[in-house]
């Protein structure tokens, strides 16, 4: 977890307090694995799928099937504790709350302590993030190649007209890409763990461009590490819009609007599910030349958190 | 030079407009072509010459299911062009949803010219399906204001985003110099896809989606002429108040602050004023300066509203009446 350095997260100097709770829990983790893996030395038995979810070494992954490799990166690409500072932001969720609550001049909506405005925002805001992003991520894993990865991040970067919205695209993008620099490149086969270098390249050396050559956006990263880690276009798709309804769920249990129960039923329940699943169905075959926003308040919610009075969150 | 009868070009709806610098120095026509539906007029003794003006108009006033318009314009070196409309651009009615009324509109501004696109909302009428494409190619010193909004239909008939599709895209290339000089670089891709079809059960009716705003719009700027306007949209709008802050002075000090409020200078009158009318018409927006053009996204829940908002901000700082003249910002009065 060495990636969750100050550049790659900006949001994670603010979040002092949580940051060294999710680092007290990760130790609390890793010692129960090891205590799990010990118990296996022990017996000397143990299910064989189990033994694939607990030993990422790249050894193990080549010996094992391919899908296997695939479903093992798919729950790591899935998992909440993937450094991408996604909690630092909210999606426009905080500055939906400041825009509706009483007293703003805006339509009168319920007080925001129950879920209704939230289960109010998220299909608006599921919907926006596919109609906008979800293009972006299927065609970089159609083509992960450093050129075709450069166009569609330039292409991203013109149709994101939105300060806070850059903000968030490319801390959450440029977190991404130091953690598969720094760890989970190194586990795959050396022609696609360093399929992403030329691209780091750009990023990181600019010529004098301006605007610049490409500013990693999370969207075709997404994609094309997916591809790269053999997760299939589908899967990709689900877990980059899983994501985000995630993303959308913990900013509201920080933003008080209901508590861990409620999050983890809204997004076991069948609405989040389909949801999801109708979005990647929508945008399938959507070319990146024809993603658009199709919530225009969400544009604006989004823009105007920059002069919300107090945040909580990034974005 | 301008011929009373212009030319018709070949095909339905395509039209063409080509400005350039005259020897004396003021911008004119050097060619104005169009076919039905597509009208344009070029006032034949402009009031003004900053810029040259050209009224974008449609027969009967609208565009009818299937319509196409095709319209090319070219600004010359120098030249300054403005493009107005008369009245709402009415969308009617498709049969069929496969029945799409196209408007599109590619542009080219060479170095140093400049173009200032600030036309009437297009109101699309229940049951109307229209696409309209917007492309401009900017030479590296050229300049565009460019103010794209729709409304929610008529609301004297309870029309309220009752149209099937409306799909509206602007995106600003710079040529020239610098990556991908042939084709150009790609600066700003604004689109929006409002669709009635883009149902799910999760998802609420387009009119449910747009969270009672009756109009919402998109003005973008770019290049040294709109310079200052750009900068006063963001300037304007990091003076925004505060959401959410709270008013902690005791009684005396805000009639202090009341009285005190007759020095304060002309601009903070004016922001006052505006706020207190952003407030009352519930009007929202906000401006951001991204790859060198300034992007601004603002709704209200009436379409007057929006109209004395953008036109207010337009007049305050004045560039625009400056560089153009008043009759470009015949739309936003």
């Amino acid at each position: 977890m060495s990636s969750r350095g100050e550049m790659t997260n900006p949001g994670f100097a603010r979040e002092g307090k949580s940051s060294e709770n999710e680092i007290e829990q990760e130790i609390a983790d890793l010692e129960r694995q090891l205590a799990t893996a010990k118990a296996k030395r022990n017996t000397g038995s143990q299910p064989s799928e189990l033994n694939h979810l607990t030993t990422p070494s790249p050894a193990a992954l080549q010996l094992s099937p391919v899908p296997t490799s695939a479903n093992h990166f798919l729950l790591l690409l899935s998992d909440s504790a993937l450094p991408l500072g996604s909690f630092a932001f909210s999606s426009g969720l905080e500055s939906y709350l400041a825009h509706t609550k009483a007293g703003f001049h805006g339509p009168s909506h319920p007080p925001a302590t129950s879920p209704a405005p939230f289960a109010a925002f998220l299909p608006l805001s599921v919907s926006a993030y596919a109609s906008t992003t979800l293009p972006f991520v299927l065609a970089a894993h159609r083509n992960p190649s450093t050129a075709s990865l450069a166009a569609l991040d330039d292409a991203l970067d013109a149709t994101i007209i939105c300060t806070v919205g850059r903000r968030s695209s490319v801390a959450q993008g440029r977190a991404l890409l130091s953690i598969w620099e720094r760890s989970l490149s190194a586990a795959l086969p050396p022609a696609a763990g360093a399929a992403l270098q030329p691209f780091s390249a750009l990023l990181k050396n600019p010529q004098r461009w301006d605007p610049p050559p490409v500013s990693a956006h999370l969207a075709p990263l997404f994609g094309a590490i997916g591809r790269l880690a053999g997760l299939g276009p589908e899967q990709t798709a689900y877990v980059f819009m899983l994501g985000h309804v995630k993303a959308l769920v913990s900013a509201a249990v920080r933003a008080g609007m209901f508590g861990p129960y409620q999050a983890q039923k809204t997004l076991a329940g069948a609405g989040v599910q389909g949801l999801v699943a109708g979005m990647v169905e929508r945008e399938w075959a959507t070319p990146v030349e024809k993603a658009g926003q199709c919530v225009p308040v969400m544009d604006l919610w989004f823009g105007r958190h920059e002069v919300l009075y107090s945040r909580i969150f990034n974005s | 030079m301008d011929s009373p009868f212009p030319k018709s070009s070949s095909a339905p709806g395509e039209g063409r407009i080509l400005a350039r610098l005259l020897p004396n120095g003021v911008s004119g026509l050097s060619a104005i072509t169009y076919q039905y539906p597509l009208k344009l007029i070029a006032p034949s003794r402009p009031s003004e010459t900053k810029s040259v003006l050209v009224f974008l108009l449609s027969y009967g006033g609208g565009l009818v299911a299937g319509d196409t318009v095709d319209l090319k314009i070219d600004v010359e070196a120098g030249a300054k062009l403005s493009v107005v409309t008369q009245g709402h651009t009415k969308i009617f009615k498709s049969a069929t949803p496969d029945i799409v009324t196209r408007q599109t509109m590619r542009v080219h501004v060479a170095g140093g010219a400049a173009l200032c696109l600030l036309p009437d909302p297009v109101q699309p009428f229940e049951g109307s399906v229209y696409e309209q494409t917007q492309i401009f190619k900017l030479a590296t010193d050229a300049s565009l204001c460019l103010l794209d909004w729709v409304t929610q239909g008529r609301t004297a008939r309870g029309e309220d985003w009752s149209f099937v599709r409306w799909v509206g895209r602007n995106e600003v290339w710079m040529t020239g110099d610098g990556p991908g000089a042939g084709t150009g670089r790609l600066l700003v891709r604004d689109a929006v896809i409002l669709d009635g079809g883009l149902r799910h059960p999760q998802l609420k009716s387009l009119r449910e989606s747009m969270r009672a705003l009756g109009v919402v719009g998109t003005l973008l700027l770019r290049g040294p002429l709109v310079k200052s306007l750009g900068e006063f949209f963001v300037s304007e709008f990091a003076a925004l108040p505060r959401l959410g802050s709270r008013d902690f002075r005791s009684d005396e000090a805000k009639a202090r602050a009341q009285a005190e409020g007759d020095t304060s200078s002309p601009l903070e009158k004016w922001r006052a004023g505006r706020l207190e009318m952003e407030k009352e018409s519930k009007l929202l927006w906000s401006a951001a300066d991204v790859r060198g053009c300034v992007v601004v996204k603002f709704g209200a829940p009436a379409v007057e509203a929006g109209r004395q908002w953008i036109g207010s901000m337009l007049a305050q700082e004045g560039s625009i009446s400056q560089t153009f003249g008043d009759h470009a910002l015949l739309c936003v009065k």
